[in-house]
């Protein structure tokens, strides 16, 4: 089983040009720091109340990224919350994109082409060696927002994340989107990760306007 | 810590939970309500001694929630303490859960 890292990853990658599809540079890495901390909490490593996050097991769980975040947790004590946290790793400014795709690649899902751009400017693709994990993950999103049941776990973190990234609308149209907005807020909203992950997301965004408005 | 104790009333299973629903106890809290919605066509967690609900918990209530769903079994949480209502009103777990404020059923 792929990790959820991994997951979000795989889903940036354009299924026809191999190229990767990022629309919200800043939200996108918040997002995937979200998702190594539900990765530690599938593998029963951490939990999480409305703002403190809990170490339940120091052990490794075989995921290079997320033990290297719970071993770094383990040592910090000055650290406690989720926030805190995804604002420490945010900050580390780790490949956890690069990670991913190497594992992905190591797994057969996909594979790494590197061409020049007018002879000048380096050029890398991911193509699909293997299309049913992706056609996977899009299954599943789709089905956890357009049906009207409680998606399992795993799949409620899926669709948090995927939506910070801005990779939603890869997986359905702008009208299923747009008719299943309260629900795709609902599920987000369930798991403290994912609305941490936001509030850093708006927190960045904030400052960024501030920012220009200083600027300007 | 967490305690369970498990009756039958008006026709509903109430399964009442004492102490801390957190990773500890979420696996336990987890199958005694799914073991409950497999075998009743109506399941309420009493929430009245619940001092505490982590995101596992939480979980765990959500899964159930979802097997409930699947089966067409009726489900509700119900009377939360202040500070697990406030949990579940930061997670919007009303909007996909049925809560009750006290135990009516």
């Amino acid at each position: 089983m792929l990790t959820m890292l991994e997951e979000v990853v795989l889903l940036t990658v354009d299924e026809r040009t191999g190229h990767l599809r990022s629309t919200r540079e800043f939200g996108t890495a918040y997002a995937l720091v979200g998702a190594l901390f539900f990765d530690l909490a599938l593998a029963g490593k951490i939990d999480t109340d409305t703002e403190t996050i809990h170490i339940l097991d120091r052990s490794p769980s075989g995921n290079a990224a997320a033990d290297r975040v719970l071993a770094q947790i383990g040592r910090r004590s000055d650290l406690k919350t989720v926030r805190d946290w995804i604002e420490e790793i945010f900050l580390q400014r780790a490949d956890l994109e690069g990670e991913a795709l190497g594992s992905l690649i190591a797994r057969g899902v996909l594979r790494h082409e590197k061409s020049k751009l007018l002879w000048v400017i380096d050029v890398e693709r991911f193509p699909l060696v293997d299309n049913q994990p992706q056609q996977h993950v899009k299954l599943r999103l789709a089905h956890a927002i357009l049906s009207g049941q409680i998606p399992p776990t795993r799949d409620i973190m899926l669709v948090s994340v995927a939506e910070a990234c801005g990779l939603l609308g890869f997986v359905l149209s702008d009208s299923e989107l747009e008719n299943r907005k309260q629900r795709i807020q609902v599920l987000c909203g369930l798991e403290t990760i994912s609305r941490k992950v936001r509030e850093a997301i708006l927190g960045l965004d904030r400052s960024v306007r501030t920012a220009m408005t200083r600027v300007v | 810590m967490m305690q369970m104790a498990q009756e039958t009333r008006n026709g509903w299973r109430i399964v009442s939970v004492t102490g801390r629903a957190d990773a500890e106890s979420a696996h336990d809290l987890e199958a005694a309500l799914l073991a409950a919605v497999n075998e009743h066509p109506a399941v309420a967690l009493n929430c009245v001694g619940m001092s505490y609900i982590s995101s596992a918990g939480l979980r765990a209530i959500l899964q159930a929630a979802r097997a409930a769903q699947t089966k067409g079994a009726e489900f509700a949480v119900c009377a939360p303490t202040p500070s697990v209502k406030k949990v579940f009103d930061m997670s919007g777990l009303h909007h996909v859960v049925n809560i009750q404020e006290g135990l009516s059923c």
